[in-house]
C-alpha cells in the first residue's frame, strides 16, 4: 500500500494522526522522567492507569449509563489513579530507606493487580460494552476513533501547554532540586504540575498502544534524542520529534505490509532509532568513542615504544 | 523602629536548631551568629553536621527544634538577599545544558514563577562567569568541565544574584590550583565590599587566612566567634576528639 492510499483510508488516517499526537506528547515529556533518574514511573502509571480507566468504565456504566469505554471519562479516571501511584511511591521512598526503584516496583504491581480484579468483576458482570476493556493491557490502535482522536489532541496540547509555560520551573528543578527549594520554587507544586503532564502524557496512549508498552514511548525517544544534543529544549524538541515520526513510521509499516498490531510495531521502530542515535551520533556515539580509544591506545604505545628504544639506545 | 539597631549588625541566626536524620540528632541544640560583613567558616571533622546545618538554615531540612533568620526576616521573606552555592556532587553533570544556563540559574530568583529570562539575565550571568575566571566557557556543556571549573560555576550562579549574605559547602572540594586561586580572589572581593560569607571548610590549615570568624562544630557548636579566640588549640582537640598527644594535628593553630 503506498503512502497516498494509506492516508486517503479514514481509519488509517484516525489511527495515523492518534499515535503521531500520542508520541509528540509522550516524547517530549519522556524527557523529564528521563533526567530526573525516573524512567520507570511512567510504567507506574501506565500499570496504574488500569484500575483507574476501570474505575471509570464501572462509573460511567452503573452511574450515568453512558458508554463506559469514553476517552475523557478514562483519560480522567487513569491521571487519578496514576497521580496516586505516583504520589504513594514518592511518599515511600521519602518517607523511608526504601529506594525509589523498589517503591516504584511495589507501586507498579499493587495498583496492577487492583486493576486485574477489577478487570475479573467487570467480565463477570451485566455491564454493557466491557467487549473492549481486555484492549487495556495490549491496546488497540483500530477503534481509536475522530473523538478519541480529538480528546487525545486537546489533554495533550493542554500539557505540553503545561510544559511550556513552567519550562523554566521544570528544568530547574530537574537539574537541581535543592537550589529549586532554596530559590522560592516550592518542590510540592513544581512535582506536582510535573507529575500532572507526565501522567497525562503516559495514560493518553493507553488505549491505543496498552499500559504494558507505553512506557516505551516515553523512555526511547528520550534516551534517542539525548544522543544528539545539548541543550534542554533541543533534547524535548527532538524527543517530540522522535516520538511523533517514530509513531507514525511505525503506523504505516504495521498496517501497509503485513497486518500485525500498531503499538508494538512502533515501540520496535523507536528502538530502531534509539539503536541508530545510539551508533551515529557524534559526541556520544559508541563506536566512535571505541574507535578514538583504540587510535588513542595505539599512538601512545608507539610513543612509548620510541621512548624506550631511545632510552637503550643513548 | 524598635530593636532595628543590634539586628543589623547581625546578618543570621540560628536559634536552638537541631535536626535529627531518623533517630539520632545530627545538629543539637546549634546556637549560632554571623555578624555582617564577616567571612564565617563552619569547620568540623566529617558527620559533624557542617552541611546539614547549612540545609538546616535555608529551610531543605526541617528542624526537630528551633529557627533560623537572616537579617532579622525568615528565610522565606530574605531569600532574595541570600545565595547558595551547594556541594557540585549534589548533582547531574550528564545534564544537557551549557556554563551559561546553569550561572543564568541564579536570577530565577528575582524573576519568579514564569518570567524567562532575557538578554539582561544572560548579561549579569556573562559578568558573574568573568568574576571566576571562565567567562571563554560560557557556550561549553557542563560535562566537559573539571571539578574546580564545576565548583566555579556554581560560584557563579551563586554571584549572580548578587546577594548580600552567601552560604559556601564545601567550595574548595577536590579542586585545582587554578581554580582554589580564583574561588580565593572572589571571596576576598566579597569580604572587601562588605558581603558575608557562611563557609563550609575541610582544611583546618587555611581557615585564618580565609575566614575571619570560625565556628568548631562537632554536632553541637563547640566554640564560635573570632578566629584568634576561638581557633585554639584545646577547642580544635575538643571538635575533632583527638587526645592532646597527637600535636602534629594540631602545629598549624596559634
Amino acid at each position: 500500500m503506498s503512502p497516498l492510499e494509506f492516508l486517503a483510508d479514514h481509519t488509517y488516517r484516525t489511527v495515523f494522526i492518534g499515535v503521531s499526537i500520542i508520541g509528540l506528547v509522550s516524547g517530549a515529556l519522556g524527557s523529564f522522567a528521563y533526567l530526573r533518574k525516573q524512567s520507570l514511573i511512567s510504567d507506574v502509571i501506565s500499570h496504574a492507569a488500569l484500575p483507574g480507566t476501570l474505575l471509570a468504565f464501572l462509573a460511567a456504566a452503573t452511574v450515568w449509563q453512558g458508554d463506559g469505554r469514553n476517552m475523557l471519562g478514562l483519560i480522567i479516571g487513569a491521571v487519578l489513579i496514576g497521580t496516586l501511584a505516583v504520589g504513594y511511591a514518592n511518599q515511600i521512598s521519602r518517607g523511608s530507606k526504601i529506594r525509589i526503584d523498589t517503591a516504584m516496583a511495589i507501586a507498579l504491581t499493587v495498583f496492577f493487580g487492583a486493576g486485574m480484579l477489577l478487570m475479573r468483576i467487570i467480565a463477570n458482570g451485566p455491564f454493557p460494552g466491557k467487549g473492549g476493556i481486555q484492549d487495556y493491557l495490549f491496546g488497540n490502535a483500530s477503534v481509536m476513533t475522530r473523538a478519541d482522536v480529538v480528546t487525545s489532541a486537546l489533554v495533550g496540547g493542554a500539557a505540553l501547554a503545561i510544559m511550556l509555560l513552567f519550562f523554566k520551573e521544570f528544568v530547574l528543578r530537574t537539574f537541581d532540586a535543592h537550589y529549586a527549594t532554596v530559590l522560592g520554587y516550592r518542590a510540592a507544586t513544581v512535582d506536582t504540575l510535573l507529575f500532572t503532564v507526565i501522567v497525562i502524557a503516559t495514560v493518553i496512549g493507553v488505549k491505543a498502544v496498552g499500559l504494558v508498552l507505553m512506557v516505551a514511548f516515553l523512555i526511547t525517544p528520550p534516551a534517542a534524542a539525548r544522543q544528539w544534543t545539548r541543550s534542554m529544549p533541543a533534547m524535548v524538541a527532538l524527543s517530540a520529534v522522535i516520538g511523533a515520526v517514530g509513531s507514525c513510521l511505525g503506523a504505516y509499516l504495521s498496517i501497509a505490509f503485513v497486518p500485525v498490531p500498531t503499538g508494538p510495531l512502533i515501540v520496535l521502530t523507536l528502538f530502531a532509532i534509539f539503536v541508530l542515535s545510539l551508533l551515529a551520533a557524534p559526541g556520544r556515539s559508541v563506536v566512535l568513542r571505541a574507535v578514538k580509544h583504540a587510535r588513542a591506545r595505539r599512538l601512545l604505545m608507539r610513543e612509548l615504544d620510541t621512548v624506550a628504544v631511545e632510552g637503550r639506545a643513548s | 523602629m524598635n530593636g532595628t539597631e543590634p539586628r543589623q549588625q547581625i546578618a543570621c541566626r540560628a536559634r536552638n536548631l537541631s535536626v535529627a536524620y531518623g533517630g539520632d540528632p545530627v545538629l543539637r541544640a546549634v546556637d549560632l551568629e554571623v555578624p555582617a560583613g564577616v567571612v564565617m567558616g563552619i569547620v568540623g571533622p566529617n558527620g559533624a553536621g557542617k552541611s546539614t546545618l547549612i540545609k538546616a538554615m535555608l529551610g531543605l531540612v526541617t528542624p526537630l527544634t528551633g529557627h533560623s533568620e537572616f537579617f532579622g526576616l525568615p528565610f522565606a521573606k530574605a531569600r532574595k538577599r541570600v545565595g547558595y552555592m551547594p556541594q557540585s556532587t549534589t548533582v547531574d553533570w550528564d545534564f544537557p545544558t551549557t556554563v551559561l544556563d546553569v550561572v543564568t540559574m541564579g536570577t530565577y530568583a528575582s524573576l519568579g514563577w514564569l518570567r524567562r529570562p532575557g538578554a539582561g539575565q544572560r548579561d549579569q550571568a556573562v559578568q558573574a562567569l568573568e568574576q571566576v575566571g571562565m567567562a571563554q566557557l560560557a557556550a561549553r556543556q557542563i560535562g566537559e568541565l573539571s571539578g574546580g571549573q564545576r565548583q566555579r560555576v556554581f560560584l557563579a550562579r551563586a554571584l549572580v544574584q548578587a546577594p548580600e549574605l552567601y552560604f559556601m559547602d564545601e567550595p574548595f572540594q577536590g579542586i585545582d590550583a587554578k581554580s582554589q586561586q580564583a574561588i580565593v580572589q572572589v571571596l576576598h572581593r566579597l569580604r572587601q565590599t562588605g558581603r558575608t560569607v557562611v563557609i563550609v571548610h575541610h582544611d583546618l590549615a587555611t581557615v585564618a587566612d580565609y575566614c575571619d570568624q570560625v565556628t568548631l562544630l562537632n554536632r553541637s557548636v563547640v566554640a564560635s566567634g573570632p578566629v584568634a579566640r576561638v581557633f585554639t588549640r584545646p577547642n580544635i582537640r575538643t571538635a575533632y576528639e583527638v587526645a592532646s598527644s597527637e600535636m602534629e594535628f594540631l602545629e598549624f593553630a596559634p
